[in-house]
């Protein structure tokens, strides 16, 4: 198990130095000049040339791509072309916003689906499994921003019971810092409920029909804990496997999210930077959260043995 | 895995949480109250510290905190001294003597000197088309003492204090020496003024909040505030620059009391705004922005003065106001090449404009001009909402009077670059592109860089006509007001012949602020926070 | 087939009926969608956020320009969008799963390739392809396409391991066929079933992305009619004119909704292997 292990971390590196080439490809291989932007609408294109000797552009592409991995492999995403601040502080001070955003909308969305699916599952094809599979389809057609300008529009413009948008630090307190992120959360929340509703509904039923399931109920263990209990146990797997690649989603859609309620993240730094052909940031913030999926996806790959004794390597 | 391999797992989890909540938590300190915080939304990020470095309003909003001027104009016009105390003209030696007032200081504590003031000049000279205009006509700059120096002039210029008083970007701000001294092509990091707030790095996150206090140190001039001159008396503890780039989200947010001002609610917004009790709408920028539409003048069929002139018969300014502004009483047409509003708005020469649009007259002049439906290769912005509106209008427009149009669809920095391209369109360069330009700027001949036509050496679409240089000269050295609105005349007469742009409208963008926000003054492209307060 | 056939297959196949039905119909509407409204395209101004009407079914957006025009124009982008990437998402992935599924020695570079480009958020690489290059249709649809190919490629790549190691496999394998003759022979069609349900997520996670992309002003040029694109250039209308957003949005949910049905009617009829693990 250890080998394996070992194996799964050294698979992490060739995915990552692929991320990296691919990404800085995409944007210097694109047009769009940062030295153009920054230079500003009376620049001449002399001006224009001298900002771009001076910050390297005017090298050959492999001698920029050498440079930039050399610095990342020791830790230096640069510095912002626009404010000049390192990339890696610009990113701390937008981390918390949006690890809170993420934290809150799985564990909502997990919550609400494991026990709308379990609900579901134990109430095979009655009024209550087709209501939860009708919302389940129903979640999963939505557009986040649709959602989203609805809740603003019924909760915080019309009823007045939640604020329309920012965020609150975690440091002033639990009550604010939730009061902000109650609708962010829905509506992004509403895509994951469907998708762990539905599969968390099909691996409930696939494990109920097992033998030693009918077994316990057959010697008479009470229902509920029976449900719980084992089954959940067992369900297990492939819910923690649909987080895994929820997590991708999941970045998508706090890109979304934060543009709507104007929380100030990761999600907004990485669009504005891209718009201003701010190369750093959108590479860091790419390497950044490329490596969170890669790290989630090892994790999950990893707990299979914590869920599934029986799953060995 | 064993239980106690789970355990550690929760455990370091809890720990990353922790660590992640450290931080915010020994930055926590003690803030002024929210009746004396202002927070306020504008219509962009600060994309720079350095203001003299870029054009960018949200850098001169900043820069108008942290920075003083050595003249400010005042809600006329006219420039008054703010950093210098007095000032001496000697007309016979053609020189200029400025004396600092006293009290003046960086916020370092240090004393502001000549030695700071001569070098600034000169970085904001390189920089600003009004700069350049001027150092053409200065032959030095010296200091006489620490406290006074001259602008000793080559010829005579009547525009030295209206340039460094303006409000145009870039805003001639004045630095320390240290920073003043960088090279104009680099920006500054450091951000060091004279002004009436200081920035507070710890609090601001750049893209997000720029948190300015209030600089307890600042001397006032003791006039009346007027414009940008007068006492900068701030009322308030501390000024919060928020960015929010979502105006549902701003309107919501202001609607809500979570801010307390927002520079640009969109017209749609208007009614739903003043129908709040708790909101007032204040026109900041009487004279407000003019659209303008830029034909390349290096390739066909915009090298022929007749395509030119068709573009003229085409536009229908008052639909391309409707499209994004609707019924709102804050936009209008202008058919005067100043804009309308301006000292030098006027009459001359519109013909195409009383007699309306008229596509027939466009194909006639395009049938003249030998046009024979060449691909007009038209630049749309998609991220900016009005340019966007103008674009596809304008486009349906020139169809209809004759043009074989392909709109091509980017964003703002794709057109930034683009435009600088002076090959054939289909060599990635480019026939129109829509902007827009302050109407203060609009309506000064010299000061817009737009408003050159020096060719090669032009602002982009490289207009090229010597008589509106020659009277652009002329103009600049006008004595009086009468003698610059006459010239004015001649110039607006010429430029809608040869037509170095056409505009699609001018629009008063109002701001939304609290009821309970007061003292806010009207200045065009600079939004002054002191002698604001709330009640 | 008579009709009582095909009323059995509908009682039986509730899911599938109805979302093929609603997709036929948008179908034919985008088809004949010149036939049926207007220039959705002419901007007239004086019109503009006019109410639903006679004149303007579904009312007039902040252009003058007719939403019903542009709802039924929309259908076709979106239709196009969904279709063309989940087409080609699902014959490159077809092509390149079946390689890394039978040829061992390809497959670590390929899954490492694929979980390379899994690994970059979709929406930021499709903003960044769109908004660092022109906003056309076609680029829009590659950079959807780009981050579907991945997910493709790992589902075929299971279903080959799995049928490989079936016995008649295994026996041509060694019996010494042809390579390409055993794969598209006896590989080929079991992976079809689970293919023809992943098409059907594909498309309707194309349109939504599409939508997405237009929201941030990253998508088709804004004069094209999408019904990303009109829910995005009109949502600060969302109070003062809610048509401008509600047919639109309606139209969006309506045929991904659609979408998803068929897919699942089809994963139960197709693939009940499936239909349990998912």
């Amino acid at each position: 198990m250890f080998a394996y292990i070992v194996r799964r971390i050294l698979m992490t590196v060739p995915v990552m130095t692929l991320v990296a080439i691919i990404v800085f490809m995409l944007l210097h291989l694109s047009p769009g000049d940062p030295a153009a932007i920054m230079a500003g609408d009376n620049a001449t294109i002399d001006q224009i040339a001298a900002i771009r000797a001076k910050l390297g552009f005017d090298q050959p592409l492999w001698k920029q791509f050498a440079l930039w991995c050399f610095a990342l492999i020791q830790g230096d995403l640069g510095n912002s072309l626009f404010w000049g601040d390192p990339v890696i502080v610009l990113i701390g001070q937008r981390a918390e916003p949006t690890i809170s955003l993420a934290l809150t909308t799985i564990s909502f969305a997990v919550v609400v689906a494991v026990s709308l699916g379990v609900v579901a599952a134990a109430n095979p094809g009655t009024w209550i499994d087709r209501s939860v599979m009708g919302f389940a389809v129903m979640g999963f057609s939505l557009p986040v921003f649709v959602v989203g300008y609805i809740l603003i529009f019924v909760f915080a413009i019309d009823l007045r019971w939640l604020p329309v948008q920012g965020y609150t630090r975690i440091s002033e307190g639990i009550g604010p810092w939730l009061h902000n992120l109650v609708l962010p959360s829905l509506a992004l929340g509403m895509a994951y409920v469907a998708l762990i509703a539905r599969i968390a509904r099909a691996a409930m039923l696939e494990v109920l029909s097992e033998d030693y399931i009918r077994t316990g109920k057959a010697k008479g263990v009470a229902a509920r804990p029976l449900l719980l209990r084992h089954a959940l146990k067992n369900a297990a797997v492939p819910i923690v496997t649909v987080i895994g690649i929820g997590v991708a989603l999941l970045i998508g859609g706090v890109v979304i999210t934060e543009t709507v309620f104007n929380i100030p993240g990761v999600g907004r730094l990485v669009v504005d930077a891209i718009s201003r052909r701010d190369y750093p940031i959108v590479q860091g913030v790419i390497m950044i959260f490329a490596g969170i999926y890669v790290l989630v996806n090892l994790l999950v790959d990893l707990s299979y043995t914590l869920f599934d004794p029986r799953i060995r390597y | 895995m064993t239980k106690i391999a789970r355990r550690t797992v929760l455990k370091s989890s809890a720990a990353a949480v922790a660590a992640m909540a450290a931080p915010s938590l020994a930055m926590a300190q003690a803030r002024p109250s929210a009746a004396r915080t202002i927070r306020a939304v504008f219509h962009g990020d600060v994309p720079s510290y350095d203001p003299i470095w870029t054009t960018a309003n949200m850098s001169a909003y900043h820069g108008g905190m942290v920075y003083d001027t050595l003249f400010g104009i005042d809600s006329k016009g006219d420039a008054k001294p703010q950093m210098v105390g007095r000032y001496d003209y000697d007309a016979s030696s053609m020189t200029w003597t400025f004396e600092l007032r006293p009290g003046l200081k960086w916020h370092d504590g240090t004393d502001v000197t000549t030695a700071d003031v001569i070098p600034s000049i000169k970085r904001w000279a390189v920089r600003d088309g009004g700069g350049q205009h001027m150092m053409q006509r200065v032959k030095d700059i010296a200091a006489k003492d620490e406290k006074t120096f001259t602008i000793s002039l080559k010829e005579r210029y009547g525009l030295v204090l209206d340039v460094l008083a303006k409000t145009t970007t870039p805003v001639g701000f004045m630095m320390r020496k240290k920073e003043a001294e960088t090279d104009p092509m680099q920006k500054i990091e450091t951000v060091v003024g004279s002004g009436p707030f200081t920035l507070n790095l710890a609090e601001t996150r750049p893209g997000t909040q720029y948190v300015y206090d209030r600089n307890p140190n600042y001397v006032p001039r003791n006039e009346a505030p007027s414009g940008i001159s007068g006492g900068k008396v701030v009322k308030v503890d501390r000024v919060v620059f928020v960015n929010m780039p979502d105006s549902q989200t701003a309107v919501a947010a202001l609607q809500a009391g979570e801010i307390d001002f927002y520079e640009i609610p969109q017209a749609d917004f208007m009614p739903q705004l003043e129908a709040d009790r708790n909101i007032k709408i204040q026109v900041l920028n009487e004279v407000g922005l003019v659209g303008q539409i830029r034909p390349n003048f290096l390739h066909p069929p915009f090298d022929n003065v007749k395509c030119r002139q068709a573009l003229l018969y085409c536009v229908k300014q008052s639909d391309h106001m409707r499209a994004t502004f609707g019924t709102s009483k804050y936009a209008k047409d202008t058919p005067s090449f100043f804009g309308m509003g301006t000292p030098m708005s006027n009459d001359a020469n519109i013909g195409w404009y009383t007699g309306g649009q008229n596509f027939a007259k466009s194909k006639a002049l395009l049938a003249e001009a030998g046009y024979k439906g060449e691909e007009v290769l038209l630049m749309q912005a998609t991220n900016i909402p009005y340019m966007s509106n103008a674009a596809q209008l304008l486009a349906q427009e020139m169809r209809q009077g004759g043009f074989n149009v392909r709109v091509e669809s980017m964003d703002w920095s794709n057109v930034v670059q683009r435009r600088a391209n002076k090959a054939p369109p289909s060599q990635g360069g480019w026939n129109i592109f829509i902007t827009s330009s302050g109407g203060t700027a609009i309506g000064h001949p010299i000061l817009l860089a737009a408003h050159a036509a020096t060719g090669d050496k032009a602002w982009f679409g490289w207009p090229s006509d010597e008589k509106h240089e020659q009277l652009r000269a002329q103009w600049a050295v006008g004595e009086t007001l009468a003698d610059r609105q006459r010239i004015a005349r001649e110039i607006q007469e010429n430029a809608w012949n040869f037509v170095p742009q056409v505009y699609y409208g001018q629009w008063i963008q109002p701001a939304a602020m609290r009821t309970n926000l007061q003292g806010l003054l009207s200045v065009a492209e600079i939004i002054p926070w002191w002698n604001v307060e709330k009640v | 087939m008579t009709a009582r056939d095909l009323a059995i297959f509908a009682r039986r196949n509730p899911t599938i009926v109805a979302g093929a039905a609603i997709l036929a119909f948008m179908t034919v509407i985008a088809i004949f969608a010149p036939f049926i409204a207007g220039d959705p395209r002419h901007m007239n101004p004086v019109n503009r956020l006019l109410p639903p009407s006679a004149a303007f079914w579904f009312g007039t957006d902040g252009l003058g320009r007719d939403i019903f025009a542009r709802c039924v124009y929309g259908a076709r982008i979106s239709l196009i969008v969904g279709i063309s990437v989940a087409s080609a998402s699902v014959a490159i992935g077809l092509a390149i799963g079946l390689a890394a599924g039978y040829f061992r020695r390809l497959d670590n570079a390929i899954m490492r390739l694929m979980d390379g480009f899994m690994a970059i958020p979709a929406i930021l690489l499709a903003i960044a392809m769109v908004s660092l290059n022109r906003a056309t249709v076609a680029i829009v649809i590659v950079a959807i396409i780009i981050p579907e190919v991945p997910r493709v490629v790992r589902l075929v790549r299971s279903v080959v391991l799995s049928t490989r190691e079936q016995p008649f496999i295994e026996a041509a394998i060694s019996g010494g066929g042809r390579s390409l003759k055993i794969v598209l022979r006896h590989i080929l069609p079991s992976t079809i079933p689970p293919l023809i349900v992943q098409a059907t997520y594909v498309t309707a996670s194309a349109i939504l992305i599409e939508a997405g992309l237009s929201f941030l002003g990253a998508g088709v040029p804004p004069e094209t009619p999408t019904w990303g694109n009109m829910i995005a250039s009109s949502r600060l209308l969302l109070a003062r004119a809610p048509w401008t957003i509600f047919f639109p949005g309606l139209c969006l949910a309506l045929v991904v909704l659609a979408v998803n049905l068929l897919g699942d009617g089809l994963r139960d009829r197709l693939d009940p292997r499936l239909s349990r693990r998912m």
